[in-house]
């Protein structure tokens, strides 16, 4: 890793840091939470996505899997949440594989649409199991990891800086060239000797546990769980959040998810009009920058080749 | 005089900045936070009613002298947007009350945020009885939680009862029931209170089904209501397609009366918006243009003056909300959260649905004075008149206008 | 039993209509367009605003609003779409930012109240014993003549060749003198129209709310994949068969589950055949 991207990295997480303890105010802290959370997630769909090539439209159906184990442990069975880590992860991880093995075989838009529709499956039966689930009530009550929220912060925080370094060693690693080669030309991969089916379903599991730790967070920061987070809305906004950071940075995904949510929410101030000036916004972004906004910007500020 | 006069000048001086310190307190507003989906009607309503009893408040002379303001947040339907709204309410702008609410789900994703604020809150438009039964099971910590309106599901589930034992049964003669609802939790919940209800009152649910909220097709579910040999359809309908429903159950000319929770249905102009194909239909209410309390009609006419519509179900409860925090701070002769709770547990405050009082778990109850569901039927042309309860009808039920008796 | 077949009948029509123009545009252009359901909100709102707001004939209206949406998908594809042709994901996205954009518009200008789009036909007929609205039975009838003038016109116009030749291979279509660019246009054109149609001709049976849109794409996604993405018989065979599943649920089974039918539909056929009913095989 260059120096300026050390520097750059270094200037973030100072700011990133140390902005919620100066202002003082836990509804920012809230607000950077959920930012953090949003970069974890947009992380974690960009590790699969953005270097296999292969759109996940379902990601929420990893977060939702993450969030509903917290609250099936924490909400239904009084479990401390910490056990809710540990088991969040564990049952994205299964998600990723049941939807993994027949979906993947699949090209383009056939593997997007099947990834959406699982979510839509699994948010559907959240809704119709309500005896268990609480159907769209959802669970609510949920203990939080760590009281204070400016602590819960650095705890997400550091959280997320884990996940863009571990997502990105990889990324580095031989794992990832493969990973990326599959992008390019996978009949070539599979001529090669390469087990691409592995990889592929490994990558997956990969980015399904860190998008469940997530959801665990998320539930434990709001204290509830509802069928909005298998929604095809959160999938969709994952994608937005990598897109404009930047598709296969990892890092610039993550600085996606938190700079959409910072938006949004400083957005308030805009009563009604908040999502349509945002989603115009989007489209500017979208159409003008074809590699996102957040990746393509540090490079220039770096300028080089660091 | 040498040694007095310093004396006396700290004196003045400590005497002004108290005066000036009180003078500044005295100066800032009242704040009330308003967390409501702006986007939605009920969340338009909800404002523009804090709004009018915040200006007749300020016009008297506002509370303990200070002005009543409000400030926005929006809460969507989704419990994130929820929970960062209360938090910019309670945290960012440090308001004194919160008011709103209407989605069950949301509401219930908030509460511990809100417990944990500290801030007292009136909600409007949630009907959960999930939501009041924390303040039962952790009051120290849920103290804070109050519902003024609509009447938890619960008790609209009895005041149903009453309804269909008194005029389907006994106006309309009518004892078999079928019963037709969406299928969010709350109905589950307010379902077999129902049956049971109905039952004890001797009279038979021949039909019972709910269905998800999206559903546009209700035609097979009419054709298995007349299979059943039902008499009447009992209706519950919130967030589902109201209008849609209505307008398939008139071209399908169901043969038989219906009504019930129907919330779409409360607005003044839903029969106009459905072409009239929603004469007959009987819906629950929580206000309408008639004198329940000698304040409902100058609410009413004055909504309507000042804003062009008629109000929703949720701005009485906010007019009621603001009106009934104000009195409570006057009581407790401050704005302290546990001083206004106090006051707050020992209402019993004519509002412009009728009287307001809590019960232990700091819901709202009903009962003769205090708040009722009214039965409101859609008739010719579109009027309405209140058929139930008696003590406040203006007009008789009618069969819809292809029913034959 | 005559009632399932003719209900199961409409249900499928409306599908056809949504299906069969989004299936058309990935079939010519590759282009998966998610603003295919704003299309169809768009029919419906236009419908309700030139009927109501500017009291205009019912005819005029219907015409008109199809004519506008057709305008405006048009225009979202010249100048949305066409610069980002190179990735797919990028017009996936873009065509999402739409759909999100005109559900917000809907929202500020209309309010999240339903609105009523006055029915061409408002009487029940009787056919043969069950006594159908005849909005539905109009609906079928719209459904049934526009798809198949569709297909008639590619299949027996210049016009219909070139765009058949454009979506088996556009470059060679390019050499032989089709602009494949102005195709591309007049088929979202088309895509759009039928959508917009569906929403003014379903529009006063169903529901017309700004959300509208969401219930439209995942249908239409479900129906295209059992069709198979790119082939319009396919998606009116998948049309019937998941309307009359619906039918069937609602009125035999249990209605609570009639929105998994399509999903699980999406599902099975994912798991089991991929390339849908009729449409190419896709497997990596």
């Amino acid at each position: 890793m260059g120096k300026r991207n050390m520097v750059g990295a270094g200037v973030l997480l100072a700011l990133l840091a140390g902005l919620p303890p100066l202002l003082h105010n836990h509804y920012l802290t809230g607000v950077f939470i959920v930012c953090a959370i949003d970069g974890i997630w947009a992380a974690s769909w960009d590790f699969f996505s953005g270097l296999t090539g292969r759109e996940n439209f379902g990601h929420a159906l990893f977060i939702g899997g993450g969030a509903y184990a917290a609250a099936f442990l924490n909400g239904n069975f009084g479990l401390s949440p910490w056990f809710s880590i540990p088991a969040g992860i564990a049952v994205a991880v299964v998600f990723g594989l049941l939807v993994g093995f027949p979906t993947l075989r699949l090209k383009g838009p056939y593997f997007a649409l099947a990834t959406l529709a699982s979510a839509a499956i699994m948010q559907q039966v959240a809704i119709n199991l309500w005896q268990y689930t609480g159907g769209s009530e959802g669970i609510y009550g949920l203990d939080t990891l760590i009281d204070s929220s400016l602590g819960f912060y650095y705890f997400v925080l550091a959280i997320l800086v884990a996940t863009v370094v571990v997502l990105s060693l990889i990324a580095r690693s031989r794992w990832g060239t493969i990973m990326r080669a599959i992008k390019g030309d996978e009949t070539a991969c599979q001529a090669a000797g390469i087990n691409v089916t592995f990889y592929k379903i490994a990558s997956l599991a990969v980015s399904a546990a860190f998008a469940g730790l997530g959801g665990v967070l998320f539930a434990h920061y709001q204290q509830a769980v509802t069928p909005d987070d298998f929604d095809v809305f959160l999938s969709i906004s994952v994608i937005i959040m990598a897109y404009v950071g930047g598709i296969g940075t990892i890092w610039g995904a993550a600085c996606g998810g938190i700079l959409l949510n910072l938006m949004l929410e400083l957005m308030r101030g805009l009563g009604e009009y908040r999502l349509w000036v945002y989603y115009v916004i989007l489209m500017v972004v979208l159409f003008f920058m074809r590699e996102g906004f957040v990746a393509p910007l540090w490079r220039r500020l770096r300028g080089g080749n660091a | 005089m040498r040694r007095i006069f310093p004396l006396v000048a700290s004196a003045v001086f400590a005497g002004g900045v108290a005066m000036s310190v009180q003078a500044s307190a005295a100066g800032k507003p009242i704040l009330i936070g308003l967390d409501t989906p702006i986007q939605h009607q009920v969340g338009k309503d909800t404002i523009a009613a804090t709004k009018m009893a915040i200006d007749e408040i300020n016009a008297k002379g506002g509370v303990l002298g200070r002005k009543l303001a409000y400030v926005v947040a929006d809460e969507g339907v989704d419990p994130q947007l929820g929970v960062s709204a209360i938090n910019k309410l309670t945290s960012d702008d440090h308001v004194d009350v919160l008011i709103g609410g209407y989605s069950s789900g949301v509401q219930l994703a908030e509460e511990p945020h809100i417990a944990r604020s500290k801030t007292i809150w009136l909600g409007v438009g949630a009907a959960s009885p999930n939501i009041t039964a924390l303040v039962g099971k952790h009051y120290d910590k849920y103290k804070y939680i109050f519902r003024v309106n609509p009447l938890n599901s619960a008790l609209q589930a009895s005041q149903i009862v009453d309804f269909a034992t008194h005029v389907v049964k006994g106006k309309l003669h009518r004892d078999k029931v079928a019963i037709l609802g969406e299928s969010a939790v709350w109905v589950r919940g307010l379902v077999p209170v129902l049956v049971k209800g109905l039952e004890a009152n001797g009279m038979k649910v021949t039909y019972q089904q709910l269905f998800d909220e999206s559903m546009t097709d209700f035609t097979p579910l009419f054709a298995r209501v007349k299979d059943s040999g039902a008499k009447y359809l009992l209706v519950i309908l919130s967030h589902a397609n109201s209008d849609v429903f209505v307008k398939q159950l008139y071209e399908a000319r169901l043969p038989m009366p219906y009504g019930g929770i129907d919330v779409k249905s409360m607005t003044p102009n839903f029969c106009s918006r459905v072409s009239g194909a929603a004469v007959g239909e009987t819906t629950v209410n929580f206000i309408t243009r008639a004198p329940i309390t000698h304040k409902t009609i100058p609410f009413w006419d004055k909504f309507v003056k000042v804003n062009g519509r008629a109000p929703v179900y949720t701005a009485p409860g906010a007019y009621n909300a603001v009106y009934l925090y104000a009195w409570a701070v006057k009581k407790a002769a401050t704005t302290n959260a546990d001083k206004v709770i106090k006051q707050l547990e020992k209402a019993d405050y004519v509002g412009v649905g009728g009287k307001i009082k809590f019960n232990k778990l700091h819901d709202d109850i009903d009962g003769p004075g205090y708040q009722n569901l009214l039965f409101v039927q859609w008739q010719k042309d579109c009027t309405r008149q209140v058929v139930w309860p008696k003590s406040v009808a203006t007009g008789k039920v009618v069969l819809p206008p292809w029913v034959s008796n | 039993m005559l009632t399932v077949l003719i209900y199961g009948a409409v249900t499928s029509a409306v599908l056809a209509m949504l299906a069969v123009g989004f299936t058309l545009i990935f079939g010519v252009a590759r282009i998966l367009n998610l603003s295919h359901g704003a299309f169809y909100a768009l029919g419906a709102y236009c419908a309700y605003s030139f009927t109501t707001l500017l009291k205009l004939p019912l005819i005029v209206s219907a015409v008109l609003a199809v004519a506008l949406v057709a305008v405006f998908g048009m225009a979202m594809e010249r100048v949305l779409v066409r610069p980002l042709r190179q990735s797919s994901l990028a017009v996936l996205m873009i065509t999402l930012t739409v759909a999100l954009t005109v559900e917000q518009v809907l929202f500020v200008v209309f309010g999240s109240q339903s609105k009523n789009v006055p029915a061409f036909v408002n009487f029940p007929i009787n056919v043969h014993g069950v006594s159908v609205d005849g909005q539905r039975l109009l609906a079928l009838a719209i459904a049934v003549v526009l798809i198949g003038a569709l297909w008639l016109f590619i299949q027996r116009t210049r016009l219909g060749s070139a765009i058949l030749a454009v979506s088996q291979d556009p470059e060679a279509a390019q050499y032989m003198g089709i602009p494949a660019n102005r195709i591309f246009t007049i088929v979202m054109g088309l895509s759009a129209a039928l959508a917009g149609a569906a929403g003014v001709i379903a529009g006063p049976f169903l529901s017309v709310r700004p959300t509208m849109d969401q219930t439209a794409m995942i249908t239409a996604f479900s129906v295209v994949i059992v069709g198979g993405l790119g082939s319009i018989p396919g998606s009116i065979l998948a049309a019937c068969i998941i309307g009359y599943s619906q039918t069937f649920v609602a009125f035999y089974l249990n209605p609570e589950w009639t929105g998994t039918v399509s999903l699980v539909a999406i599902l099975l056929t994912l798991v089991l055949r991929p390339s849908g009913l009729m449409g190419r095989v896709v497997n990596a």
